[in-house]
C-alpha cells in the first residue's frame, strides 16, 4: 500500500505562483528522498501532507486519508522535523519533548517515558536536562528528531535533517535515519539537497523541479551499473592507456580514470593481464554506476 | 598568477584562539577550505580578505599584506556567507555599483562581462528579489568578479543551493580556476568539496591539519592500512592467497565480497593483479573504501 | 542457583497505549500556560515579576481586611478593590501575555505545535483561558482574603458571613470580567509581535492612550457623552458594567441608563479580540 499517493496534485498561490503542478506519484514504505529546487515545491508538498493548506487541484492521500478532511488522524501518524531552528532556548530537551508528547495526545506518564526513550534513541544523554539554548547544532537537530518520534508516528517527514552539521554529526544523523527506516519500521521522507546523502540512505527518490515531477523511482534503478569499466592506476596511466589500446580496447581518459567498454567478461582478464605485465599499481577496477546527480545535469536552464 | 600566503598566522580573541599558527600557500586553481563548524575557516577567510588583522604572522598576496591595504582589493574578490542584497536592484545595477566602487574605467562593460561569466545575462534586468537562491549567489559572485581579481574567496558558497544550482556554481569555479585564478572556497559539506576540488586545506580547531590533494594526503597516512573492497570469481581462494602476502594486514569475507586491509599500499597494489592471474581468479572489482574525502577528513580529525 | 543470561531488548518500542483527545491537549496547554504565567517550573528570574505583583495586591487586601477588622471602616469593597488594582493588572498582563504568546512565535516552535493534531482554536483558546485564570487568581485570592478577614470579625454571626459571601461572589464575578477583558486584549496585542518587549510596551500603551479619552469625554457638556465616556477605555468600561449590574457597589462610573450599552460593548470587545486572535493563528499555523 502506498503511504503517500498523489493524483494530479496542483497548488497555485494567488492564481499566479504555481508551487506544484500536476504531480502524480505513489510512495512505497521505506526511506524516500525528496529532492528539488529551493522554495515552493518541497515545502508546499509537506504543508499539504500535514493538512496545513489545501491543494488547488488534484488530490493527495496519506495512509489513504485526506489531510484536509481528516487532519487530526493524519497528523497523529506523522512526525515532522522542520528545517529551521524551531526550539525554545529556555527549556530542557527533556521537558520540551515531553510537553510535545502531551500535545500529541499521550497521557502524562507515557509522554514522559516516550520522551526519555526518544531522546535515548537519537543519542542525547545527560545533555537532555540542560537548556536547549546551550546546545550545538547537531544536538538541536537531534532534539527536533526526538520530538518527531515521541508519539510513535508511522511516517517521518525530515526537512534537511543534516542542516548545519559537520561531517561527523552528519554521518551519525544519516545512520540514525537509516536505522529508523529499517529497524524501527517507520517510513521516512528525507528532503535534502545533498544527492550523496540521498543515494546513501534512501531506497527511492522523488525529484521535483519547478513544481513538476522530474523523476520518481527506486534508487537502485537510478544507480544501475553501466557497461563501462573504470580502471585507475596510481602511476603509469598513459602507459596503461597505450597498452590497452594496443590490444584492441577502446579507451577514454577521464582525469585519472581510464574508461573501457565492458564488451564481455573477458575484458576484466585482459585489463588485468596488461596491468600485471606493466607491473603497475592497480588502484581501482570497477563497473561505473549511474548517479542520481545525472538527473540534474541533463537539462540546462538559465533560470537556476 | 597570484599567490596567497599565510605565514605563522594566529588570531585570538581574549582566551579564545580562533586560528593557531597556520602557514599555507595558495596558487592558481581551486582549493577547498575544509573543517568542522567553528574550526576557524571564516576567520581565515576574513584575514585573507583584509577584514581582520592576524594577531601574529602575516597574510600576503604576492608579498603585499592584506590588512589595511585598500590597494589589495584590486586583486581580491570576496563572496561572504551571509550578505544582504538590495532586493529592489537588478543584477546589472548591483554589479555595476560594485564596478563603479572599484573605479573601473569601463564599468558598464565590466559589469556585463561579469554577468555573462556567471550566466546571468538573460535575467540581469530583473529585480533581485525575484531571483532564486542560486541566482542571487551568482549575482554576488559576479559583483566579486567584476574587477577581474586574481584571487576569489568564497565563504560557504553552496549553502542552501539545490543540486542543479550547485553544479552550475561548481562548473563556474572550475573554469575560473582553469583560467589561472586562485580560488578558495570554504565548506563543511565534504560531498561538495570532493566534487569541486581535490586540493584541500583542512583546518581543525584553529590548526592546519593537512594541505594538498586529499588522495595524496591519504597515502601519507602510512600508519593506517588502506582499505579496499574486492570482488572476484573466487573470493575465498583469493582471500587465502592475500593473507599470505606481507603487505596485507587483514582480510574479511562477507557475501558482498572481501574487505582487504593493506599496510603497504605500493606492494599490495602491484601484487594483487599477479596473485589473481596466477590462480586463475577473475578480478571484478577493486575499490578503495577509505580514500574518500570523508574518510581522510575523519582520520585527520582523530589525529 | 544462577539465572539464565539474557540481552534485554531495548530497541525502539511502538506505542500502543491510549491517545487522548482534544480535552487533554487543551488542558496540557492550559496548565503549561498557568505555570508559565507564575514562573513555575522556570528559572527564578521568571518568578520575580508575577509574584511581586501578586504580593502587592495581596498586601493591599490584607491591609484593607486588617483596617476593617480593627476599625470597621470599609476602605474598599470587593468591586472597588478590583478597580483600584487596575494598573497592577495592566502591568501583569503586559508581561505575561507576551510570555505566553510572543515567546512561542519568536522561537519558531509553532510548526512543531501545528504539525500535531492541534487546532488553532484550541491553542489560542487554552492560552486565553490560562491568562484569564491567572488574572482572576490575581484578583480573586486577595478578595478571598478580604472575605475571610471580614467573616472572622463579623459581629452578626452566620448572617454576617452570608452577607459577606453575597458581596464576595459578585466581586469574584467582577474580577472574572476584568480577567476576560484584559486577557483578550493583551493576548491580541501580544500576538502581533515575537518581541516580548515590544508586546509589553504595546499593551501598556494601548491602555495608557485610552484613559485620557475618557477624561476628555466626561467633561463634555452633553450628559449623554458624559455617561458614554466610559466606553472609550477598558477600565472604565468594566467599571461602568459594575455600576450597572451591581449598583450598591459604587464602582465609580456613572452610567445612568446606558448600562446595557456597556454590556454590549464589552461582549463585542471580547468576542472581537478572540475572533481576531483565532484568525491570526489560523494564518500563522501554516508553516
Amino acid at each position: 500500500m502506498s503511504i503517500i499517493a498523489t493524483q494530479n496534485l496542483t497548488k497555485t498561490y494567488g492564481g499566479r505562483v504555481t508551487a506544484l503542478s500536476d504531480l502524480t506519484v505513489a510512495v512505497e514504505p521505506g526511506v524516500i528522498g525528496l529532492v528539488g529546487a529551493n522554495g515552493a515545491g518541497k515545502s508546499t508538498f509537506i504543508k499539504i501532507m500535514l493538512g496545513l493548506i489545501a491543494p488547488t487541484g488534484g488530490s493527495l492521500r496519506v495512509f489513504d486519508l485526506d489531510p484536509t478532511v481528516e487532519t487530526d488522524k493524519v497528523r497523529a501518524r506523522v512526525g515532522y522535523m522542520p528545517e529551521n531552528d524551531s526550539l525554545p532556548p529556555d527549556v530542557s530537551a527533556s521537558e520540551f519533548v515531553t510537553h510535545l508528547g502531551r500535545i500529541s495526545g499521550l497521557p502524562r506518564t507515557a509522554a514522559r517515558e516516550r520522551a526519555s526513550e526518544a531522546l535515548r534513541h537519537v543519542g542525547l544523554y545527560e545533555e537532555r536536562y540542560r537548556q536547549i539554548g546551550g546546545y550545538s547544532t547537531g544536538m538541536k537537530q537531534r532534539v527536533k528528531l526526538a520530538q518527531a518520534l515521541v508519539h510513535d508516528p508511522d511516517l517521518l517527514l525530515l526537512d534537511e535533517p543534516t542542516n548545519g552539521m559537520d561531517p561527523a554529526g552528519r554521518d551519525s544523523m544519516l545512520a540514525l535515519v537509516q536505522r529508523i527506516g529499517t529497524e524501527f519500521g517507520i517510513s521516512v521522507v528525507v528532503c535534502s539537497h545533498l544527492l550523496g546523502e540521498v543515494e546513501q540512505i534512501c531506497d527511492s527518490l522523488i525529484a521535483i523541479e519547478g513544481g513538476r515531477l522530474l523523476r520518481a523511482d527506486r534508487i537502485s534503478a537510478m544507480t544501475t551499473a553501466s557497461d563501462v569499466l573504470a580502471v585507475e592506476v596510481s602511476e603509469g596511466t598513459e602507459e596503461l592507456a597505450a597498452a590497452l589500446k594496443e590490444i584492441g580496447l577502446e579507451v577514454t581518459q577521464d582525469g585519472r580514470l581510464l574508461l573501457v567498454p565492458l564488451t564481455d567478461e573477458a575484458t576484466y582478464d585482459r585489463i588485468l593481464h596488461v596491468v600485471a605485465d606493466l607491473d603497475l599499481p592497480l588502484h581501482r577496477l570497477d563497473q561505473r554506476r549511474h548517479r542520481v546527480a545525472e538527473l540534474f545535469a541533463q537539462r540546462e536552464t538559465a533560470d537556476v | 598568477m597570484s599567490t596567497l600566503e599565510l605565514q605563522n598566522v594566529s588570531r585570538w580573541y581574549g582566551n579564545v584562539v580562533a586560528v593557531n599558527d597556520i602557514s599555507l600557500n595558495l596558487g592558481p586553481g581551486v582549493t577547498g577550505l575544509l573543517g568542522p563548524n567553528g574550526a576557524g575557516k571564516t576567520t581565515v577567510l576574513h584575514m585573507m580578505a583584509g577584514f581582520l588583522n592576524p594577531s601574529r604572522g602575516t597574510v600576503t598576496i604576492d608579498g603585499k599584506p592584506t590588512w589595511r591595504n585598500p590597494a589589495v582589493y584590486r586583486d581580491l574578490g570576496l563572496v561572504n556567507e551571509r550578505e544582504a542584497v538590495h532586493g529592489f536592484l537588478t543584477a546589472y545595477e548591483f554589479v555595476l555599483a560594485s564596478a563603479k566602487m572599484h573605479k573601473l574605467p569601463d564599468a558598464p562593460g565590466a559589469a556585463r562581462r561579469a554577468l555573462e561569466l556567471v550566466e546571468m545575462t538573460d535575467a540581469q534586468d530583473r529585480r533581485i528579489e525575484t531571483y532564486s537562491k542560486g541566482m542571487r549567489q551568482r549575482t554576488r559572485v559576479a559583483a566579486a568578479l567584476v574587477h577581474a581579481p586574481q584571487v576569489l574567496l568564497l565563504d560557504e558558497p553552496f549553502n542552501g543551493m539545490d543540486p542543479r544550482q550547485r553544479m552550475h556554481m561548481m562548473t563556474l569555479l572550475h573554469s575560473l580556476g582553469d583560467q589561472g585564478h586562485t580560488i578558495l572556497f570554504s565548506s563543511h559539506i565534504l560531498e561538495e568539496v570532493e566534487q569541486v576540488s581535490g586540493t584541500v586545506q583542512v583546518i581543525v580547531a584553529g590548526r592546519l591539519a593537512a594541505s594538498g590533494d586529499y588522495r595524496k594526503i591519504r597515502r601519507l597516512m602510512t600508519n593506517r592500512p588502506h582499505v579496499f573492497a574486492v570482488q572476484s570469481s573466487d573470493d575465498r581462494q583469493l582471500a587465502v592467497a592475500l593473507i599470505g602476502e606481507t603487505s596485507v594486514s587483514g582480510v574479511e569475507i562477507a557475501n558482498t565480497g572481501l574487505t582487504v586491509r593493506a599496510a603497504d599500499y605500493g606492494s599490495f597494489t602491484r601484487a594483487l593483479p599477479r596473485i589473481a592471474l596466477d590462480r586463475g581468479i577473475r578480478l571484478r572489482k577493486l575499490l578503495p573504501s577509505d580514500e574518500s574525502l570523508e574518510s581522510v577528513f575523519s582520520y585527520l580529525l582523530e589525529a | 542457583m544462577s539465572e539464565a543470561s539474557v540481552i534485554h531488548d531495548i530497541g525502539y518500542q511502538r506505542y500502543t497505549g491510549r491517545r487522548l483527545g482534544r480535552t487533554a491537549v487543551f488542558s496540557a496547554i492550559y496548565v503549561h500556560g498557568i505555570r508559565a504565567a507564575f514562573g513555575l517550573g522556570r528559572s527564578a528570574k521568571s518568578k520575580i515579576f508575577p509574584w511581586l505583583v501578586a504580593g502587592i495586591v495581596l498586601l493591599v487586601a490584607v491591609i484593607v481586611a486588617a483596617v476593617r477588622s480593627q476599625t470597621g471602616v470599609v476602605v474598599f469593597n470587593y468591586i472597588q478593590f478590583a478597580d483600584s488594582m487596575s494598573w497592577l493588572v495592566i502591568f501583569f498582563v503586559a508581561i505575561i501575555a507576551p510570555e505566553l504568546v510572543s515567546r512561542d512565535m519568536r522561537s519558531g516552535v509553532l510548526p512543531l505545535y501545528f504539525s500535531r493534531p492541534l487546532r488553532a482554536a484550541d491553542y489560542i483558546g487554552a492560552k486565553f483561558v490560562a491568562l484569564a485564570s491567572a488574572v482572576w487568581l490575581l484578583l480573586g485570592v486577595p478578595q478571598l482574603v478580604m472575605f475571610v478577614g471580614a467573616a472572622f470579625t463579623t459581629k452578626t454571626g452566620m448572617k454576617g458571613v452570608w452577607n459577606e459571601l453575597g458581596d464576595l461572589l459578585p466581586g469574584w464575578a467582577y474580577s472574572l470580567l476584568w480577567a476576560v477583558v484584559f486577557a483578550s486584549i493583551s493576548l491580541l496585542i501580544a500576538s502581533l509581535t515575537g518581541k516580548r518587549a515590544f508586546a509589553a510596551a504595546g499593551i501598556v500603551a494601548t491602555f495608557l492612550m485610552t484613559t485620557p479619552v475618557v477624561g476628555v469625554l466626561s467633561i463634555l457638556p452633553s450628559s449623554t457623552a458624559q455617561h458614554l465616556a466610559g466606553l472609550a477605555s477598558p477600565m472604565s468600561l468594566i467599571s461602568g458594567i459594575g455600576t450597572w449590574l451591581i449598583p450598591s457597589a459604587n464602582a465609580g462610573f456613572p452610567v445612568d441608563r446606558f448600562g446595557p450599552v456597556y454590556g454590549i460593548e464589552a461582549f463585542t470587545l471580547i468576542a472581537g479580540c478572540l475572533l481576531l486572535l483565532l484568525a491570526r493563528y489560523r494564518k500563522v499555523a501554516s508553516l
